[in-house]
């Protein structure tokens, strides 16, 4: 009676060969896109590095995304705004790979991020921060750096089992440049506090530190100055203009109407799912729907 | 007392860690030495307290306490390093043991030639089991585990080719190494082999964990969605740690059956994995000191009290209900500590 | 090979029935459990096994019906089935309310992670299940037959037993029963409220300690009704006769997508006859495998079920 058996081992196989071809594809279609970005790197200045196409997505019956558009040029700060609810970090979760888009799709230097694994989606450069603190507790803060940086090490567990050279050298690498990171954030001295200890303002940069990690190409943080005090919140907005200055490029949600205008380069406006304005700081700040949508809700909707 | 009082606050692993990490290289070497030449001449020691009333002491510090350590070792990889529950994991025993019954009974290896072809089949059947399972999540995987380890053994029982519930007899032990020699009524040799590896695990173990692997399954086990979102491949992690815990539960079914000389499916039934993970729960999940110390004592128990050892299953299972209800970290909790230096200046502050 | 299958085609559907509803009982406790907590109830396979000693207790030692060569006079065999029934529904579902209080209760007041949670069930499954094993010296426990098993009449080479048709009866009426109670008592609104969203319902007053008692009570009752009328049929039961049970009603709680009512009947009665017809194809003993590979197969590939619309709308 080996009926069941051959069926059960038939299934296995079947499942571990469809796994292993659709990482096949993936790694390909990956080298492909990083030639391709080095010679796009050295082109114009002002180009488009992510695009948002007609991006729509639905829950049951909520609309929480409707055709929004949207472009992210390389190297600039694009505040993302809008009422609770309007959806925000939506947007970053269909960007992440974390919801699939009802419709539309996302571009990354032009390549399309439909059905991309997350972890591939971190591997070509996105990093984000997270609405409600997500970071490891139960490690110390350069480790929280450093899993980031693992991201683009490529000697695995077995090199690191038996202590490989190259695995040495990229344990090595990563510790330093998480330190780096950490450095450059301004909170070293926690490096090895764990992170669940750390006061809340230090969790908040050590998630921007964890993000940077995986040196991304576009940085996307989710309202990173969230409880934080005046004073803070100035400090921040010197760090996300030099993280920006650093050469990364930020797509970032925040209410603070004064930070926004201090360092964003351009403002995009959500509201009900739908972008409703996308230009200048100073001309989002007086356009007449913008002001309806933050001045005009109606009573029942908040 | 002071000990008990650290052991309440539960940080005597923070305490051993710390004391360890101020001792200098030289120091380390010679404690590490000692505890293992200590460990190693237990078998010496069956005498007075430690002896064992219900069966042989020799043959207890081999199965059940050694073998207890090693398996709970390398399910502790699997839910202690990556929070995965394998509710499966005797079948990777059951999957060692068979090889080396099959092997040694038909063809004229020996176990050493034999254990890395069973290490092998247990780490590839942990990949056929885990592709598909570890899409899974929490309670899914669990019930899928351990109804894959219903199958192997009811396969087992099934199988007229390989003993069917008779299983298979007249195993050959291991051949002997110079002057050591391996037989049932002095077990000594099994020992020293089940030490060895033991140690072989806590090595890996400790080398992984501070390493990317280690940090990947310590993301996954924290929060797998932001592990993932963070860069880390994590079906590849999972099955890396689903596939390691299967080859320590390998290796260790080959020796335990070259040692039995008899094996049938009756051996492998989900009260095995129910045991060695009540041994990693009450020890204290993924800590490697806390995993010994819990096997060791709740494999040495039901030996040396004999009422224990007719109840054994229900004092495993209440052992999980109780250490998850009033110490969920078990007996000796995982890091909490932070290095001692950061420690100070904050004292200072 | 498939001969059997295509011979007594009709008569196996009938058994496959039959057997689908004592699955579609047991599959309510765990959906009603997962439908409140988002956890498998792991423990609900010996709140089963609880209630088949419950049943035989009843019924061979107090009732006294130990003779068991034939059916029993009507007046006492409904006295029995009555409070046999009855009695293996309330003791499953304290049972049950015991576990909850015992593994679930203490790990969610303080807010624990998952593991620990899963591990704590399992603590107790194995608990009760080792001290039934004790107790009962590792021996199967033999039913005294109360109901002789003669077919009443036969239809298409089917024949309709007593035992078969009081199973499908009773079990399909207490299914519609539990199916309205969820949908329109005041407590059933109460579970789907936290089914549905378990902050939301706290805010509007909902005690949730006394809500996932009663639910972990009602999946309990259900899970002890298909206790009684296993044990009606197979007459016997054993300290470790939930753990098949226990992973087929599970299945039949994933295919009907888990968290559904109705997908567990349509779920237990699929698997019932799935199960017959494979086993006259393979040989009872490749039951279980059967069934595991089903679950795998609907875990990786439709994992909200195969009648699972969208979960969160259709959820208990
Ligand atoms: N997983 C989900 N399921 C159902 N609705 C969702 C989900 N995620 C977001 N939503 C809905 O989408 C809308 C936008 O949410 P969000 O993007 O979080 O807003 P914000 O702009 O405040 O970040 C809200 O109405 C929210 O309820
Ligand atoms: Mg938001």
């Amino acid at each position: 009676m080996y009926n069941v058996l051959f069926v059960y081992l038939a299934m296995a196989v079947l499942i571990s060969i469809d796994t292993i071809r659709r990482d096949r594809i993936q790694k390909g279609k990956d080298q492909e896109r990083y030639v391709q970005e080095r010679t796009l790197l050295g082109q114009k200045t002002k180009r488009v590095l992510l695009e948002l196409k007609n991006l729509t997505i639905t829950f049951g019956g909520v609309t929480a995304l409707n055709a929004v558009n949207l472009k992210i040029y390389q190297g600039e700060i694009l505040a993302l705004i809008g009422p609770n609810g309007a959806g925000k970090t939506t947007v970053f979760n269909v960007v992440t790979g974390v919801y699939r888009a009802t419709s539309g799709e996302v571009l990354l230097n032009e390549q399309s991020l439909d059905g991309m694994k997350r972890h591939h989606i971190t591997k070509i450069g996105i990093a984000r921060t997270f609405q409600n603190i997500r970071l490891f507790g139960d490690m110390t803060a350069l480790e929280n750096v450093i899993t980031g940086t693992d991201v683009h090490k490529r000697s695995g567990l077995l090199g690191g089992l038996f202590g490989m050279p190259r695995a040495r050298r990229e344990e090595k690498a990563g510790r330093v440049k998480a330190h780096e990171i950490l450095q450059f954030i301004g909170i070293d001295e926690y490096s090895d506090r764990l992170a669940r200890n750390l006061p809340y303002g230090v969790q908040r940069r050590l998630e921007i530190a964890r993000a940077l990690g995986t040196n991304p190409q576009l940085l996307l943080l989710d309202e990173p100055a969230a409880g934080f005090n005046p004073a803070e919140k100035v400090e921040l907005a010197n760090t996300i203009k030099k993280i920006r200055d650093a050469g990364y490029t930020v797509l970032l949600i925040e209410h603070d109407m004064s930070l926004i205008m201090g360092i964003s380069d351009r403002v995009a406006v959500l509201d009900f799912g739908q972008k409703i304005a996308d230009d200048l700081p100073s001309v989002v700040q007086n356009d007449k729907r913008v002001i309806e949508a933050y001045l005009g809700v109606p009573a029942d909707a908040s | 007392m002071k000990l008990l009082n650290r052991l309440r606050e539960g940080n005597l692993r923070d305490w051993g860690a710390s004391f360890w990490e101020q001792s200098s290289p030289t120091k380390r070497k010679v404690i590490a030495t000692s505890l293992i030449g200590f460990a190693a001449l237990a078998p010496f020691m069956g005498f007075g307290l430690l002896d064992t009333p219900v069966s042989d002491y020799g043959a207890v510090l081999v199965y059940p306490v050694g073998m207890f350590i090693l398996m709970a070792l390398g399910l502790n990889i699997v839910v202690g390093k990556s929070g995965l529950l394998d509710l499966g994991y005797v079948a990777f025993f059951a999957i060692g043991a068979y090889t080396m019954a099959i092997l040694g009974t038909r063809t004229s290896l020996n176990t050493w030639e034999i254990m890395p072809i069973g290490i092998a089949l247990a780490m590839l059947a942990g990949l056929i089991l885990g592709l598909p399972a570890l899409r899974l999540r929490g309670d899914y995987l669990a019930i899928v585990t351990l109804g894959f380890g219903e199958i192997v053994r009811i396969s087992a029982l099934n199988t007229r080719e390989i003993g069917g519930p008779n299983g298979i007899a007249n195993v050959p032990v291991p051949p002997s190494i110079g002057p050591i020699k391996f037989s049932l009524n002095d077990q000594k040799a099994f020992f020293w082999v089940v030490l060895i590896m033991i140690l072989l695990t806590i090595w890996m173990i400790r080398r992984l964990s501070v390493r990317r692997a280690g940090r990947a399954w310590e993301a996954i086990r924290q929060d797998e969605d932001v592990a993932e979102l963070m860069g880390v491949h994590t079906l590849k992690y999972k099955l890396w740690s689903f596939s390691l815990g299967a080859a320590v539960g390998g290796a260790a079914g080959v020796l335990y059956a070259s040692k039995t000389l008899f094996i049938a499916p009756e051996m492998f039934t989900l009260n095995v994995s129910i045991l060695i993970l009540a041994c990693v729960v009450f020890g204290g999940m993924g800590n490697i000191w806390g995993v010994v110390l819990g096997a060791a004592i709740l494999a040495y128990l039901p030996e040396r009290i004999r009422f224990i050892s007719d109840a054994r299953l229900l004092v495993f299972g209440l052992a999980l209900v109780i250490t998850m209800n009033f110490r969920p970290d078990g007996l000796l909790p995982r890091k909490k500590r932070e290095k001692a230096i950061v420690k100070s200046t904050q004292d200072g502050i | 090979m498939f001969s059997t299958l295509i011979d007594q085609f009709w008569s196996l559907t009938l058994s496959g029935i039959a057997l689908g509803f004592i699955y579609v009982l047991i599959s309510l406790g765990y959906t009603m459990v997962y439908g409140v907590l988002r956890m498998i109830n792991f423990a609900n396979s010996e709140i089963f096994m609880f209630g088949t000693f419950a049943t035989i207790v009843i019924s061979r030692d107090f009732l006294g019906n130990v003779d068991g060569t034939k059916s029993l006079p009507l007046p006492k065999l409904i006295l029995t089935i009555t409070l046999c029934l009855l009695g293996s529904m309330l003791v499953s579902g304290l049972v049950a309310v015991f576990v909850e209080l015992v593994a679930y209760r203490r790990l969610r007041a303080r807010g624990t992670n998952k593991l620990a949670t899963l591990i704590s069930a399992i603590g107790i499954s194995i608990v009760l299940s080792e001290f039934m094993r004790i107790i009962t010296n590792s021996r199967p426990t033999l039913n005294p037959r109360v109901l002789e098993k003669k077919s009443l009449f036969e239809i298409a080479g089917a024949s309709f037993r007593m035992d078969t048709v009081l199973t499908i009866i009773f079990a399909a009426v207490l299914f519609v029963v539990l199916d309205r109670f969820v949908k329109f008592s005041r407590l059933g609104r109460a579970i789907r409220a936290v089914s549905m969203n378990e902050d939301a319902s706290k805010l509007m007053g909902v005690d949730l300690n006394k809500v996932i008692s009663a639910t972990f009570l009602i999946g309990g009752l259900m899970s002890g009704a298909a206790a009684f009328f296993y044990t009606l049929t197979y007459e016997n039961t054993k300290f470790n006769v939930g753990f098949t049970l226990g992973l087929a009603a599970f299945t039949a709680a994933v295919i009907g997508g888990i968290g559904n009512i109705r997908g567990a009947f349509f779920g237990g009665l699929s698997l019932g006859l799935v199960e017959v017809y494979a086993s006259s194809i393979l040989g009872t003993e490749w039951k279980s495998v059967t069934v595991f590979i089903i679950l795998v197969l609907v875990l990786v590939l439709k994992p909200n079920g195969i009648f699972g619309e969208a979960v969160q709308q259709t959820r208990a």
